[in-house]
């Protein structure tokens, strides 16, 4: 079972690994670095980076467009899971596959079931599990149904059925620790560690440092699709690490000083939010907005932006805290009250909250102003009126489309965004949310985004920007609140001493300052 | 070539209607003497004679209303199938009001529908309310309503309309001055046909031109974006809910006041049923609803010659409503871009 080493031979080589998907976005090129046997390997990097691609290759469920994997020095095609089960290489996703209404063992043994006859043989499928959880030190109870059992647990049985094929000598684990809390996720590490003694190779996937510290042997950063660093994790400190993560700061030269702000506008104090998802809970968020200023929200997917984004736009009410508008409480207006007193959101789901794809640009543009006199007459709306706005509109922000009348899913992502942008930007807003509001669209849109966000704070608007990109957030903001665990750990002034660099730390939850 | 284009995806419906007709009628004729005999009654049978093709427009009206009920809903996101229910209960409410209420002759008419319209709805209106009030699934409720309204109707005709002289269980006559006009001497077309083609027009303005029926197509496509405008969901669908549920009720009025001399439904009548596939066929538009309606009520009248002519029940229509049922709503065929090029006579992209 051990993994053999042979000579200096690496376990596990790839050699200049791209993707690119048919629709042109580029996920890798050119990763090439190695994996010793027996070793706890982390991979590093932002959502994005990469990550999650380059397992899927490496597991069979995408093919690279370009490069090979050499396992024990052999180049290997990997044309599907199957035949990376074949190889040895097992994964646990992020995402349990486990069927809650069945027992532990018929979920490991789902589809290798030991059979008698027609029959499955429960006597054989039991002893087999306990042979397993005997033989890699993960207790589990055969017998017990899956949906009674804590996260923690199921994840034990995900690691055990990724385990339970024969010859297993490389474990893929993709955000293990997202889904536990702090003791559980001591536990996973105290299991992991004995399954490298029992000979395994570990690839473990994260974004959390202290946590690849505490673990790991060697990381491999990746950064906007390429390696960005490659070390035994004894000869890199984490603020290199963390560098290597967030990138060299780009000079970023649109500072925005010298402008006037007014009043506070949005004003949040100790704002509580539990939730069933951790990654939307807050738990005591303070900052505050003036008229005029963008404050951006820096910080890993997931710490608590989606629900400071619902609790401000009306969606969810707030479990504690106080939000006060221009000296108004609003800590439990509804959408609608908030958009009547001057909010306006670019979500940032597309397709889930900013427009409908079976609806057509016109409609999606002025979904929400239909009730203005402009454009209805009783209960009738307009339609010439509203023809005229979105051709305004069109021509204004410059959308490609095959026409007002096409369904949005016929336009591209940025000019959807476009389309979204300027129905929001339409009302004038005194407080503006701009929640991602430039992922995944081409350069010149996101620019012209952008200007549009710039423009608006210009003419007084108080903004809360949120972005995982963070060239974006330094370009804009004119302050910087860095959000980790459901709160915000600092506040920084935009300046040029604001870096990635010291941005990340405070990203990764190293650190903390009062402000 | 832009018109093919825009009609492509209604020609592909038309062909597959086509192939669906062939795949049922060829193999049913091979077991008969007359092959073609049976293929020429189903097919060209209904306007042999102007009181066949009557019937298709009769058949075609309540089909035409409970398919407005149900497009309604169904754009809002909502899957409510108190429709036949509704049509039920109103049929019966009208009539026990032209009964039960002594009115002037000109009242009697409005009224009895208006009340139908009003008692019947409930059976839509009351899964609604359930729905944007305790998010109870209306499909599940709406499904139960519909034998509650079966049952108390029933009681209602036993007990308090029925005429004993008749020799089942039916109400007494309906007065004369309450009936609906007919339109076209030797045939059994009424007012209520103007009536639900008028609706199917007033059904594609309120959908497409006022602000009610813009909000409620906003829900049906997505919610979230509803909620991120904060549009008021809940009253929305009710909304919905409540105009489909009048108007299945008041196709129930008109059905009876339109074609009955007595209250004589046993069981739930089926048209709200019929609503639902004139409804998917009719790709909840309302005025596709007319053609939809119409044919299907043509393959039904087709299908009852054929069984009176032929040794053939008339079930066989049921048969090609199912698979109509299974081929247009399998959008893997009729969005299929790849299909929809090859009709509308164009290359796709990545052939060439």
């Amino acid at each position: 079972m051990a993994a053999s080493t042979t000579g200096d031979l690496p376990f596990l080589r790839f050699e200049g690994i791209s993707k690119r998907y048919s629709n042109g976005t580029q996920a890798l090129s050119g990763v090439s670095f190695s994996i010793a046997a027996g070793d706890i390997h982390a991979i590093c990097g932002e959502n994005g980076a990469g990550k999650s691609t380059l397992m899927k290759i490496l597991f069979g469920l995408e093919q690279p467009t370009a490069g090979t994997i050499h396992l024990d020095g052999e180049a290997v095609s990997i044309a599907s899971p199957r035949v990376a089960a074949s190889l040895g290489i097992a994964m646990v996703h992020q995402h349990f596959s486990l069927i809650p209404s069945l027992t532990v063992a018929e979920n490991i043994l789902l589809g290798q079931e030991p059979r008698r006859g027609l029959f499955i043989d429960r006597a054989e499928a039991r002893r087999r599990v306990l042979a397993l959880s005997a033989r890699y030190n993960l207790d589990v109870d055969p017998d017990a149904r899956v949906g009674a059992l804590s996260v923690a647990a199921q994840q034990k049985i995900e690691i055990l059925k990724a385990l339970s094929r024969d010859g297993v000598r490389a474990l893929i684990l993709d955000e293990p620790t997202a889904v536990l809390t702090p003791p559980e996720t001591d536990e996973l590490f105290q299991q992991l560690r004995d399954l490298q003694r029992a000979g395994l190779t570990i690839l473990f996937i994260s974004h959390k440092l202290r946590e690849v510290r505490a673990l790991a042997d060697h990381v491999t950063t990746l950064r906007l699709r390429q390696v960005s660093g490659d070390s035994p994790m004894a000869q890199i400190s984490d603020t290199e690490i963390a560098a290597l993560v967030m990138g060299a700061s780009r000079p970023t030269p649109v500072l925005r000083g010298g402008r006037a702000f007014g009043d506070t506008s949005i004003d949040v104090r100790g704002l509580q939010l539990a939730a069933s998802n951790g990654a939307d809970r807050l738990t005591g968020v303070d900052f505050s907005i003036r008229a005029g200023e963008i404050v951006g929200i820096a910080g890993v997917d997931g710490s608590g932006q989606r629900g400071l984004v619902s609790v401000l736009s009306g969606a969810r009410r707030p479990t504690g805290g106080d939000v006060s508008w221009n000296g108004s409480p609003a800590t439990s207006l509804e959408t609608v009250e908030w958009r009547r007193n001057g909010m306006a959101h670019l979500p940032a789901d597309r397709f889930h909250q900013g427009g409908a794809r079976s609806l057509s640009v016109t409609e999606n543009a002025l979904a929400g102003a239909h009730r203005l006199a402009r454009f209805a007459y009783g209960p009738f709306l307009r339609k010439r009126a509203m023809q005229q706005r979105v051709g305004e509109i069109i021509e204004e922000f410059g959308v490609r489309c095959p026409g007002p009348g096409a369904p949005l899913s016929a336009l591209s992502g940025g000019n959807a965004q476009k389309v979204i942008a300027a129905r929001e930007f339409a009302t004038r807003p005194s407080f503006l949310i701009a929640d991602q509001p430039t992922r995944g669209i081409d350069i010149a849109a996101a620019a012209f985004i952008q200007s549009r966000i710039l423009e608006l704070a210009a003419s007084g608007a108080a903004i809360l920007l949120i972005s995982a990109d963070l060239d974006e957030l330094l370009a804009l903001s004119d302050r910087i609140a860095v959000i980790y665990g459901g709160r915000i750990v600092a506040t920084l002034d935009n300046g040029p001493d604001v870096t990635p660099e010291r941005l990340g730390p405070f990203m990764l939850g190293l650190e903390s300052a009062a402000w | 070539m832009v018109i093919r284009e825009a009609l492509a995806p209604f020609i592909l419906t038309v062909l597959l209607l086509i192939g669906i007709l062939a795949l049922v009628l060829v193999p049913i004729a091979m077991t008969q003497p007359d092959p073609w005999g049976m293929i020429d009654t189903f097919l060209l049978g209904p306007f042999r004679n102007p009181r066949h093709t009557g019937n298709i427009v009769e058949m075609a009206t309540p089909a035409m209303l409970c398919g407005l009920a149900v497009a309604l809903m169904f754009r809002t996101g909502m899957f409510n199938l108190g429709v036949e229910g509704a049509f039920f209960l109103g049929g019966l409410a009208t009539v026990a009001t032209a009964l039960l209420v002594p009115l002037p002759a000109l009242a009697l008419v409005p009224v009895a529908l208006l009340v139908g319209t009003l008692i019947g709805s409930s059976v839509c209106i009351v899964p609604g309310y359930l729905r944007s009030r305790y998010e109870v699934s209306e499909l599940v409720s709406s499904l139960m309503l519909n034998f509650a309204a079966l049952f108390i109707g029933l009681y209602v005709v036993n007990y308090v309309l029925r005429d004993p002289s008749a020799g089942a269980m039916v109400s007494y006559k309906i007065p004369l001055e309450a009936r609906l006009p007919r339109l076209i001497a030797g045939t059994r077309i009424h007012l209520g046909t103007l009536f639900a083609v008028v609706a199917c027009i007033a059904g594609s303005i309120y959908l497409f031109r006022t602000t009610w029926g813009f909000e409620s197509r906003i829900v049906g496509a997505n919610p979230g974006f509803a909620t991120h405008l904060g549009l008021p969901i809940r009253r929305i669908m009710l909304r919905a809910q409540i105009i489909g549920g009048a108007i299945a009720a008041f196709a129930g009025g008109i059905e009876m006041l339109g074609l009955y001399q007595r209250f004589s439904w046993q069981s739930l009548p089926g048209n709200g049923w019929t609503g639902v596939v004139v409804a998917i066929l009719a790709r909840d538009h309302p005025l596709l609803l007319i053609p939809a309606a119409l044919f299907l009520s043509y393959l039904q009248v087709g299908g009852d010659l054929v069984a009176r002519n032929h040794d053939v029940p008339s079930e066989v229509v049921g048969l090609i409503q199912a698979l109509i049922l299974i081929f247009v709503t399998a959008s893997a065929i009729t969005r299929n871009p790849r299909l929809l090029a090859w009709v509308a006579g164009r290359r796709t992209e990545n052939e060439a």
